[in-house]
């Protein structure tokens, strides 16, 4: 129905909230505008412009790239959070991080490189 | 000009006969009265309301339910006519969200001419206005060709077109996906629900499932989803549940 240039677009305009609840797997690359939350499972990358909330019960392996977030679950793979990205005390980060503000609580786990600043 | 369009079971029913009266009564009131068309077995509904175009009808309006409406959708979004219905009898969910209340009520809802513009979706090729629904769902979605979705239980899906979207104007779905989720020591099962918006979509499945478009069902392994490119301008009532 629609040409391959406006189907790789479609995501990208969503400004709407999008949840990825437990219970459902995603695989591929996840793009969107909208501020995203997921509880459930996801394979590949995941990128927003908008926030990212991940709940204690995700399981994430991708790059990752926000604009700001707040983690409570596991990622494995690199994360790069333009504004700010909390750590709260279940999460667990196997991966590098690249943020200007970072907050860690009391029993997050991080296993990587964490660079402050914006990237170049 | 107007042309309306009866459905066969309001015809010769007594049940609706005094409510058609009255419509029609208040239609000449408003001054909106217009051609009746009256469906029957074996006319097709189609291509009675393409001749009425044809000669100048620029808005068709549907005395009936849900079912009516699916009779006249092709046309109706192909002509880029305007939409308006007096609902009657049961089944009227359309009727609901554009706000227009049943019978002789609708009559002032069609004089006011609050106009939207909406986007219809399509499966295989079938449109549908209100949504799609698959009750027993244990299939893959292949998202914009750019990722997949697995429920991980068995789930029901829902994708909506008016109520829920973004804005229906705007040209985006829907998906909700509802997954049983077992929790706790007693292994109680919850639905979880899950919120995708999209253009387009194909659900994929290894056997047979049921897909409800609009309430009218549909059975296959494959299902391509996505929105039609012309938009349909319908005449809503100031209650329709949907925001634009």
């Amino acid at each position: 129905m629609f040409g391959k240039q406006e189907n790789s677009m479609a995501h990208q305009h969503a400004g709407s909230e999008t949840i990825i609840a437990q219970g459902v797997k995603v695989e591929g690359d996840f793009k969107s505008n909208g501020d995203i939350t997921i509880d459930g499972e996801l394979n590949g990358s995941l990128q927003t412009s908008a926030a990212l909330h991940v709940g204690e019960s995700a399981v994430i392996h991708a790059e990752v790239s926000a604009k700001q977030s707040v983690i409570a679950g596991v990622i494995v793979g690199n994360l790069q959070i333009e504004d700010g990205l909390q750590l709260l005390s279940t999460s667990q980060v196997t991966g590098d991080i690249v943020t200007s503000h970072l907050s860690i609580a009391e029993g997050a786990v991080v296993n990587g490189r964490i660079s402050m600043g914006k990237k170049e | 000009m107007y042309c309306y369009l009866y459905d066969d079971f309001i015809q010769g029913n007594k049940r609706f006969e005094k409510e058609l009266a009255l419509i029609e009564n208040r239609l000449t009131d408003l001054g909106i009265n217009g051609k009746i068309s009256r469906l029957a077995l074996f006319r097709n509904a189609e291509e009675m309301i393409r001749d009425e175009i044809d000669k100048g009808v620029t808005t068709v309006v549907v005395l009936g339910n849900d079912d009516t409406v699916r009779k006249v959708l092709n046309v109706v979004v192909e002509s880029q006519v305007v939409f308006g219905m007096i609902p009657l009898g049961p089944k009227n969910q359309l009727a609901e969200l554009l706000g227009i209340p049943e019978g002789v009520a609708a009559c002032d809802i069609l004089s006011a001419r609050r106009l939207e513009t909406i986007v219809i979706g399509t499966v295989n090729g079938r449109k549908f206005i209100t949504g799609i629904n698959v009750p027993q769902f244990r299939a893959e979605i292949t998202f914009e060709e750019k990722f997949r979705v697995f429920p991980t239980s068995t789930a029901e899906l829902e994708i909506r077109n008016l109520v829920g979207a973004s804005n229906p104007s705007e040209g985006m779905l829907q998906a909700v996906i509802r997954a049983d989720v077992k929790r706790g020591i007693f292994q109680r099962s919850t639905k979880e629900e899950s919120i995708l918006p999209l253009q387009s979509m194909t659900i994929r499945s290894e056997k047979p499932i049921q897909v409800f478009a609009d309430g009218e069902q549909m059975e296959g392994t494959r299902f391509d989803i996505s929105i039609e490119p012309l938009k349909m301008r319908v005449i809503t009532g100031k209650n329709r549940q949907f925001d634009t």
